[in-house]
């Protein structure tokens, strides 16, 4: 087994035209991008912007891609080399006084609370969808939770589970897609239609 | 949906699908919406999993590169594109080729002709010194009866063959006419691969060393 091949070969549709490949990767990665560029940044809204930014970057650059290395490393310096020069950039932007901010500090603190995810509010729905996926997780049958788990906490390969659970990789690839599935089928009552991409991408 | 179809994009998701299905696949997955949206909701069990706090699970990222990477060129007809436009610099390769070329083989006339006042008094000397150096030993010999054979340049040191040989080419060759004897010369020398150099060996007319 090739490692990165499922990578390589959305990499290579999008080289060839293919912008719906594209979208799988960014599906795919954004959480860890996001995850990433927040060592840099703190607020999350920001590790966003910094995220999409490095995305689109990225899209540019592909035609250079050549496959030398995973498509996650070569998208993670982007990424990495993008929050460095926005840290800086920012730090070299002039600071914004607010010289009315002691007398409203009520509504700066709203206006914080509105782009920061971490306050309750902007935390509902990513809260549900992770006391969601946590109670499907718990709900499993032992040998999926364990497969489940294995790759996706431990990152283990299909074959390393194999030799944990000492059972065949077959047996590997049903558990975690059968651990997959029961999860998502919680998970959809949620998003409803994709992760609420289909307004978007109306 | 098919359960084999999600089968395999659960194993491509974890980089364990054999490239050949990953390329089915990954043609499928560009296009189809719901199993796209179904790769995406994979992706969030992951985040959930690895506990990455901090991250909107719900946050329209995709999206907006969506709409962002719509706008832009698509990569496949800007490379043909580039491939299609007319290249009017290549017009210039063959004579930037042979302007090269050209100057390469100035710069070696020009670092001969630099080399030339270094060779040439040498290799004149040296020309000089070898027809004159057997004309004053010659010219010597008629005093003593003897001449000296020239010394062998070092870098071939096995010109000279065996001594009682070369007294008799030698002797050979001042009885004969010039040319013959040069001849001669040559012939022996260049079918010769004496053993081991010698120095100076003196050869009287009548071909007796000493």
């Amino acid at each position: 087994m090739s490692a990165d091949a499922s990578d390589l070969s959305l990499v290579r549709r999008v080289q060839r035209g293919d912008k719906g490949a594209f979208d799988a990767l960014v599906l795919k990665y954004q959480h860890k991008l996001v995850k990433l560029v927040m060592r840099y940044v703190r607020n999350p809204a920001e590790a966003e912007d910094i995220a999409q930014e490095a995305f689109i970057k990225a899209y540019r650059a592909l035609p250079q891609f050549r496959g030398d290395s995973a498509f996650y490393t070569w998208l993670y310096r982007i990424a990495i080399n993008t929050a460095k020069n926005a840290v800086v950039s920012r730090d070299r932007s002039p600071i914004e006084y607010d010289l009315d901010r002691n007398s409203s500090d009520e509504s700066y603190e709203m206006q914080g609370r509105m782009k920061d995810p971490e306050t309750p509010e902007g935390l509902v729905l990513t809260d549900e969808i992770r006391s969601t996926v946590n109670a499907a997780i718990d709900a499993l049958p032992e040998d999926l939770r364990t497969a489940i788990v294995l790759r996706e906490l431990e990152g283990l390969s299909y074959e390393e589970i194999a030799t944990a659970m000492d059972c065949p990789v077959g047996t590997v690839r049903s558990r975690i897609f059968r651990a997959r599935e029961a999860i998502d089928k919680r998970l959809r009552e949620i998003f409803e239609g994709g992760l609420g991409r289909a307004e978007e991408l109306g | 949906m098919n359960e084999e179809l999600d089968s395999q994009l659960s194993a491509m998701f974890d980089d364990e699908l054999p490239p050949q299905e990953c390329e089915l696949l990954a043609r499928r997955l560009s296009r189809d919406e719901a199993l796209k949206a179904r790769w995406g909701r994979y992706a969030v069990v992951g985040a959930v999993i690895r506990a990455e706090r901090g991250v909107r699970l719900n946050a329209p990222l995709a999206g907006r590169v969506n709409a962002a990477i719509s706008a832009e060129p698509t990569l496949g007809a800007v490379a043909a594109s580039r491939s299609a436009l007319p290249t009017p610099v290549r017009w210039w390769q063959p004579l930037a080729g042979a302007a090269v070329a050209a100057g390469v083989a100035a710069a070696s006339v020009l670092w001969l002709r630099a080399q030339a006042p270094a060779v040439l008094p040498l290799t004149a000397q040296h020309a000089a010194s070898a027809v004159a150096a057997p004309l004053l030993k010659a010219s010597a010999g008629l005093n003593d009866a003897s001449y000296v054979t020239p010394r062998m340049p070092a870098v071939r040191p096995m010109l000279v063959p065996s001594t009682q040989l070369a007294n008799y080419v030698v002797a050979h060759s001042m009885v004969s006419s010039p040319v013959a004897g040069r001849n001669l010369l040559s012939a022996f020398i260049s079918s010769e691969s004496p053993p081991t150099p010698v120095e100076d060996v003196r050869v009287n007319v009548a071909g007796d060393a000493k």
